[in-house]
């Protein structure tokens, strides 16, 4: 919602907008009792911000050119110039237009001023009083430059002709959409003469200014554009003619309402309303009023600015917020699916613990007794056995008699068992004379194992003829290559019926009357791997 | 200076930005609460996996362990008929050596049985539930034949009441005239007599 101010030498015209429209409307004198019903009704309407558009007679528009500098320079310059032409009013403007074609190339520049500023001062008085946001203050003669944009009038040479609240008609003249004068006159029609011939002969008054100030060539044209409602129009337009320098545009405030958007259109000639809302489709740039004329809003706008902030700050925080939780809840969701899973995982584990079988100990002791029964007892194994797969192997050798077994279970490939020296009654002719063995190397006893290895000593005689050494070296290695034939079971010659290795002493006793046989000594070791047996 | 930032912008402004402070501070808030319960939910939810990781490694050792016991059911009665998870019964012992030395006509018999202690098993293995223990026993026995000493300590081992697995012995011929009724066979043998002992003590 806002507010706009129309304000001419004998009206000031209040119009509240809500939207695209205009929802209030109030019209004041311009007098002490106008201000006062002004103060009253702006206090109504305090938190709108105002904008107030000023036609007024005391405008004076003047044209310059200054060189073509810098924006600082030129802001310095203007300033310089709007204040030695208009030194003893505040309410003062220059809007450089466009730069001269040739020579240095000026910028063109034009300055109006409300040169009377006793004329504002009573309404921006009730303004400030109240603290209502001043949005800017406008010329309606500048501003008017947008209409013609926005009506398609782009002439070389136009000249806008609009009415104000209050009896005037404002003349405001474009050279290339450039205004360079403007003026007001009061609608005061003489004795017998229309307000279509008034218009006609101010008009061609001010062509001839324009021209006296050589604004026109020799076959320029000046397109005047009067701006009337219907019911106007038909007192108007008889007295219009046109000529070659001039031309003449009726404005029906119907087509402009339509070329506008504005609904309804006004009621009647005077412009304030198109003016109001071209500046709601197009706002324009405050012309007069300072920075500390519209601080409060400024600070309005600053207010909004802050709000408007928060609201997107907290609602990026809330959006991140979201996001943040989106994420959350989702993986709360897959915790609610492990949860259930992690139920049924438990009741399965619960149903499984209660079907297994108990003989009133817990599982662990029965999983370890039979643990322990199938890594140490189960296999382990017996003499006996033994004894039977090598009583089978000497059966196949009658000549071999078993004087000694010494057989250990163990875990230790390397273990060997402690076996007796064998007294023979008759012994050999020949024999090797070795250095004392070295002591058996027996288990160790204190580590239980699962006996993994069989391993025996295993002292005896062969029967052969005398002196058939190769005949006993050959049946004790033949021995011994049977029992190696056992499953997982290996057999060697440790003490040999005759040791013949080079390094051997051996010692030779034959005597006038030998026996017909012999039988020498031999020592085998058999290791039985129950690890390698299939 | 813009109005905006004098003192009486900052006092017109005052409630406008104190507005923005509170929707910073409180989007913050409601930012840092959002992530602190994200990270919360991931780290619960890791936890949550884990969880479900070990029970679902819980639930197989279950069913493993039931299916071990299952399958061990019938080797755990036996050993729980023969006595393994029961404590010595040295006089059990005594007699059923003595019985079987008549059985088999030994002619003489020495044995020892050593105070029992904490078996030590190869590589150090323990078992967390049951102790093993064991009595060292030694036996020296005199036959006419080696099978009788074989047959005796067969039998010994064989036995329906305990566990006696013999890791050494040593069978040696005795000089002597072959035709006499004398013991021509001498035995050395060693053994464990085991027995296993419930760490929770539910049996003696």
């Amino acid at each position: 919602m806002a507010h706009f101010l129309y304000l001419t030498n004998s009206r000031l015209v209040s119009m509240a907008t809500r939207g695209k429209r205009i929802a209030a409307r109030r019209e004041f004198a311009v007098s002490g009792e106008g201000v006062a019903e002004f103060d009253a009704y702006l206090a109504t309407l305090r938190t709108e911000p105002v904008h107030l558009l000023t036609d007024l007679a005391e405008e004076d528009f003047r044209l310059d050119t200054i060189p073509h500098v810098g924006s600082r320079d030129r802001d310095a310059i203007l300033a310089r110039k709007l204040t030695q032409m208009f030194r003893n009013t505040p309410f003062r403007y220059a809007v450089v237009q466009g730069r001269e074609p040739e020579g240095r190339r000026d910028d063109r520049v034009l300055y109006t001023a409300i040169t009377n500023p006793e004329v504002l001062r009573p309404w921006l008085d009730v303004i400030e009083r109240l603290n209502v946001p001043l949005g800017g203050i406008y010329s309606a003669a500048v501003f008017s430059s947008a209409m013609l944009q926005a009506l398609d009038l782009l002439f070389p040479h136009a000249l806008l002709v609009t009415f104000t609240p209050g009896g005037a008609m404002r003349q405001t003249y474009f050279r290339d959409q450039e205004i360079k004068f403007s003026r007001l006159t009061p609608i005061d029609p003489e004795e017998g003469q229309s307000l279509g011939t008034l218009i006609s002969e101010e008009t061609t008054r001010t062509w001839q200014y324009l021209d006296s100030l050589r604004h026109f060539g020799e076959h320029d044209r000046l397109e005047v554009c009067v701006m009337l409602h219907a019911g106007d129009r038909l007192l108007v337009q008889p007295s219009l003619r046109d000529f070659a320098q001039i031309q003449h545009h009726i404005l029906d405030m119907e087509g402009v309402g339509a070329k506008l958007g504005i609904k309804p259109a006004p009621l009647g000639s005077t412009a304030e309303e198109v003016f109001v809302h071209l500046f709601l489709a197009r706002p324009g740039r405050n012309h007069f009023a300072s920075p500390q004329m519209r601080r409060f809003d400024t600070l309005r706008r600053a207010r909004i600015t802050l709000r408007r902030t928060a609201v997107a700050v907290f609602a990026a925080c809330l959006a991140w917020t979201g996001w943040n939780m989106d994420r959350a809840l989702a993986t709360t969701d897959q915790d609610l699916r492990v949860t259930r899973e992690l139920g049924m995982l438990n009741q399965e584990y619960d149903r499984v613990t209660r079907s297994m079988p108990s003989f009133g100990v817990g599982g662990s002791t029965m999983r370890d007794s039979v643990a322990f029964y199938n890594s140490a007892i189960r296999g382990f194994p017996r003499v006996t056995d033994f004894a039977v797969a090598l009583s089978r192997v000497l059966d196949r050798h009658p000549e071999v008699q078993l004087g000694q077994l010494a057989w250990l279970a163990t875990d230790d490939p390397k273990a060997t068992p402690a076996i007796a020296k064998l007294d023979l009654k008759e012994p050999p002719p020949v024999r090797a004379v070795t250095a004392e063995a070295a002591p058996a190397r027996p288990a160790q006893p204190e580590a239980f194992g699962g006996g993994r290895y069989e391993i025996a000593l295993v002292a005896g005689t062969v029967h052969v003829a005398n002196n058939d050494f190769r005949g006993a070296l050959a049946d004790v290695n033949r021995l011994a290559d049977e029992l190696s034939a056992l499953p997982g079971t290996r057999a060697d010659v440790v003490e040999s019926p005759l040791d013949t290795a080079s390094n051997v002493q051996i010692q030779g006793r034959h005597s006038e009357r030998e026996p017909q046989t012999m039988e020498p000594r031999f020592v085998l070791r058999v290791v039985r791997d129950h690890g390698a047996a299939p | 200076m813009s109005p905006v930032f004098t003192a009486e912008g900052w006092k017109a402004l005052r409630g406008a930005w104190l507005v923005l402070a509170l929707a910073v501070a409180a989007g913050a808030v409601f930012v840092y609460g959002s992530h602190w319960y994200g990270l919360k939910e991931k780290r619960d939810s890791i936890a949550a996996g884990r969880s479900l990781e070990e029970a679902r490694a819980r639930l197989d050792r279950a069913r493993r362990e039931r299916d071990n016991l299952n399958e061990s059911a019938d080797v755990f009665r036996m050993l729980v008929a023969r006595g393994l998870l029961e404590r010595e019964h040295r006089l059990d012992l005594v007699e059923k050596v003595n019985a079987l030395r008549s059985r088999h006509q030994l002619f003489s018999l020495d044995y020892e049985i050593a105070p029992q202690r904490a078996l030590p098993l190869a590589g150090g293995r323990v078992f967390p539930s049951v102790d093993v223990l064991a009595s060292r026993v030694k036996l020296r026995a005199r036959a006419l034949h080696e099978g009788d000493v074989l047959a005796f300590i067969d039998e010994l081992s064989r036995s329906r009441q305990g566990f006696y697995p013999v890791d050494r012995c040593t069978l040696r011929r005795i000089a002597g005239p072959a035709d006499e009724l004398v013991a021509h066979v001498e035995a050395d043998c060693t053994l464990e007599w085991i027995t296993l002992r419930d760490k929770a003590g539910r049996h003696d």
